[in-house]
This record gives C-alpha cells, structure tokens and sequence, in this order.
C-alpha cells in the first residue's frame, strides 16, 4: 500500500511538472522592430522576410524585402536603392516585382527597377515621381524577390549597407542604421 | 415493577461453633430470580440458611439519606438482636434493559452502622445475577471460587488483541486517500468530514481552473506567437506580438497558482489521510477497567 501511494504522490508531481510546461518567450520576426533591436538591429534596418527558409531543388521561393522603421517614426522616403547578394551556387535569380507597400496596395506607379549583375549581386530602385504621390512612411515589404533552387546546402542573403540608400523627398539622405539577412536551406 | 423481598438467615455452624461472626443476608430483587436461594445453599454448603419474608421495605432508598452509613442504626441493631447475628448483608439487584445493578452494603449489628459496601452495574450475562451474588457473598466471607471468575470472565473477550474490528484506522485512512473527508465519516466524525471535503474540494477547484487558465494561455501564447512569425504586416505583427506576451506572463502566472494549489492539494490530500487514520475508529482501551474481574468494593 506505500509503495502504491508513493508512486500516486510521485505520479501527481511529474503530472504536474510536466503539464505545467514553461514555454520560452522567443519573438524573431524580422518585421518587428524591437525584435530587431532586441538583436542590436537598430531601426530604420533592411531585412528579409522571412528570415528562413527551407525548400526542396528546383522549387521557387520568395523572399521579401523590408525596410522596418521604429513604430512611432513618421520619416517619410521618396527613393531608395538596395543591394542585394545571394548565393548563386544554391539559387538562382528569377525575377523581382515591386512589393504591396511601395505601390500603396496597388493605389500607386512608383518608378521601380532592377539591375542584376548575372552572378550574385541585385540592385533595386524604386522613386516616386508622381505629382500626387511622392513619399510613403513606415514599415512595409519594398520588393519580392524570386529564386529558384539549384543545389542542396545552407548559406544566405544580405544587404551592401554601402550601397543602399533612402532618399526623402528632398533627396536628402535617410540613415540605414542596420541590417539583417535571410538564411536559405535548400534539401 | 416487581418486588420481592425474601429474607435468609443465614448462620455458618462452621463459624458459629468456633465462635466466628454470624451473618444475616436479606435479597431485594426486582424481579424474580429462579433458584437463588439453592444456588446459595449449594455454594456455601458448610452455611444455614432460614428465609423469612414477613419484614418489606427497609432499607428503601439508602442514597437519600445524609449520611447512608449510620441511617438505620436502630434497625440493624434489632434485628442483630433478634436474629443474634454479627452482621447484615444486604443485597439489592434491579434490572435495566440487558443490563442490572447489583448493590450490595454490609452492616455491622453491634454499631448498627455500614461498613462494607459494594455497587457494581453490568450487562447481563447467563446466570449474571446469582454469580454475582454469590461472589459478592462470597466476597464477604473471604470466600472466591474460581469458576465464580471465569464465569464472570466468559462475558469478556480473554484477548482484546485478537478482536477483529469491523473499522479499523488503516481503513479510514485508504477511505480519505480516496475521498477526502470519507475516513472521517466512516469513523463517524460528521464536522470534521464535511470540513476537509469543502476544503480538498476548495483547492482542487481552484487548481482546476488555474490548470485550465495555464492551458488557455498557453494554447492562445502558441498561437498567437504563429500568426507573429507569419506575417509581415507590420500592424498585425504589433498586434499579436502583444497578444502573445500577455498570453505568456499569464501563463507564467496560472502555472506558478497552479503548482502551489497542486501542492496544497495534495499536501491536504495527505494529511487528510492521516488525521483520519491518527483519530479513526479504535476500541476502548478501559474494556478491563469497567468490567474488571478484580471486584471492586465501594466502603459506605
């Protein structure tokens, strides 16, 4: 009978520790400015969203880029250029397409390009030159870039901080003051 | 309630010829017992007995007097003289229910005054009443048989270690490890019952819903935290970003309420069963004193 008692008493403890689990507080969205800048990523920053990804040969993926501005930052831009490096031993560049937010949802034709070097380097332009619209604020995916897989392995994206610029509407500089990749995972 | 009143005189050649004391025994029965008188003959068969029912009532309610011991002074002293007897035994029996009083009271007839008395109260047994007497008769001429004793004695249980009770501790103790509050119904203990199952129900109602609470949480913590890594919309990313850390801190909460309720629970679970073994049903340990077999004589 004790020993049947002891293992109730020990079952109710371990049902107990085991079902009141303590989960880990773990934000990391790349969109998020204070996860950001829980990481020393000081906004306004350029990043990818999302920040991983996993996909299987000769699958296409899209990773977008973001400019995150501090929640309550009302700093308005009118142009901006990124640089852009990926691994061209695993992915291959597919093509660009001007994100939701610089086009307003649709609601806007801002001038957006793309160079591509036929190696590894992206660079994108986008500027506002309409008379009724000329500037956006806030936090928003600019472009979505499109790969394609083509060999197994691990290795990411990132930014040339040196070669991106934000410009306001009197083509005064915007500072970039961080930046954060993306990591790609192709099976 | 019926009455009778016989006299015995009762005069021992054995002493009366070696110049020992004398007695006069008087019996006040209220009911009838078959073959006393024979059962006295026969148990003391060295005495005479003379049995003469024409004196009733004379020593009615000893108890009320003041002083019991010196009341009939003149009485006893006449009859002494009368009967030419030392002393006087005095025998009363009145029946309860399954149970009778046997009052016995031993009187001096050259003081007149009580000198011995002896006033026992118990459950009836075969032939209880003339055992009794005779061993109270007995008792005053220095006379005790041992058959007189285990008769008593076959009334009694010869080990109260072997009795096997019907509740024991251990079951009341099993009953509230179960059931709170059961093992002390079980020993009968009506307040104490209701007052550990309110309180084990109490704690582990509330360890129910902060348990659940814990779990909401958590299920509203794991899915908030989802939409937040799948969005990019900067305002849904504000939004269940908040969502999901209220979530967390009150998980936080519920778990810790949670495991401290569990732990009273169970610390009360247990010491519920404890205290329902520590005063659950036990015999009476004084089973021996009350019916003693040593006869105990009560001096008037």
């Amino acid at each position: 009978m004790k020993i049947i008692n002891d293992y109730k008493i020990l079952g109710i403890i371990v049902f107990i520790s085991f079902s009141c689990k303590l989960y880990k507080k773990d934000f990391d969205n790349p969109v998020d400015y204070e996860a950001n800048s829980d990481l020393g990523i000081n906004a306004p920053a350029l990043v990818f969203y999302p920040k991983t990804q996993t996909i299987n040969i000769n699958e296409s993926f899209i990773f977008e880029s973001v400019i995150v501005f501090h929640k309550d930052s009302i700093q308005a831009f009118s142009g901006a250029h990124l640089r852009v490096y990926f691994p061209n031993q695993l992915i291959k560049f597919d093509t660009i397409v001007p994100g939701l937010f610089i086009t307003d949802t649709s609601q806007s034709n801002p001038l957006f390009t793309y160079t591509f070097d036929g190696e590894s380097m992206i660079d994108i332009y986008t500027y506002f030159l309409s008379e009724s619209k000329y500037f956006i604020e806030g936090t928003g995916h600019i472009a979505d870039i499109i790969f394609t897989a083509v060999e197994g392995g691990v290795d990411s994206l990132y930014y040339d901080l040196d070669y991106c610029e934000f410009i306001t509407v009197y083509d005064t500089e915007i500072p970039i003051l961080g930046k954060r990749g993306a990591e790609v995972k192709i099976d | 309630m019926h009455n009778s009143m016989s006299f015995i005189l009762f005069i021992s050649f054995l002493y009366s010829m070696n110049q020992e004391p004398t007695y006069l025994v008087l019996n006040h029965f209220d009911q009838e017992i078959p073959e006393v008188e024979k059962s006295l003959i026969e148990s003391f068969n060295n005495s005479k007995f003379e049995f003469n029912e024409s004196i009733k009532n004379i020593f009615h309610n000893l108890d009320n007097y003041d002083n019991p011991a010196s009341s009939h002074m003149d009485i006893i002293k006449e009859l002494g003289t009368e009967h030419k007897v030392n002393f006087i035994l005095l025998n009363k029996i009145e029946h309860n229910e399954d149970r009778f009083i046997l009052d016995g009271l031993l009187f001096n007839t050259r003081s007149g005054g009580l000198i011995h008395r002896r006033k026992i109260d118990l459950k009836q047994y075969l032939d209880g009443q003339i055992n009794e007497l005779v061993m109270w008769v007995g008792n005053t001429l220095g006379i005790q048989q041992k058959d007189w004793q285990e008769n008593r004695e076959s009334i009694l249980f010869s080990d109260p270690e072997e009795i096997e009770y019907d509740k024991t501790p251990m079951g009341a103790a099993i009953r509230s490890l179960i059931v709170p509050g059961w093992g002390q119904a079980y020993s009968n203990k009506k307040i104490s019952s209701k007052v550990w199952f309110g309180v084990e129900a109490s704690l582990s109602l509330a360890f129910i819903l902060s348990y659940l609470n814990y779990d909401t949480s958590v299920t509203n913590f794991l899915k908030n935290s989802n939409l937040y890594n799948a969005t990019d919309d900067e305002k849904l990313v504000s939004k269940y970003r908040s969502d999901a850390e209220r979530d967390w801190i009150n998980h936080i909460i519920y778990s810790k309420l949670a495991i401290a309720l569990a732990s009273a629970t169970g610390t009360g679970w247990v010491s519920n069963s404890i205290h329902a073994w520590v005063f659950g049903p036990r015999p009476y340990t004084n089973i021996y004193q009350e019916w003693g077999s040593s006869p105990k004589l009560e001096e008037g």
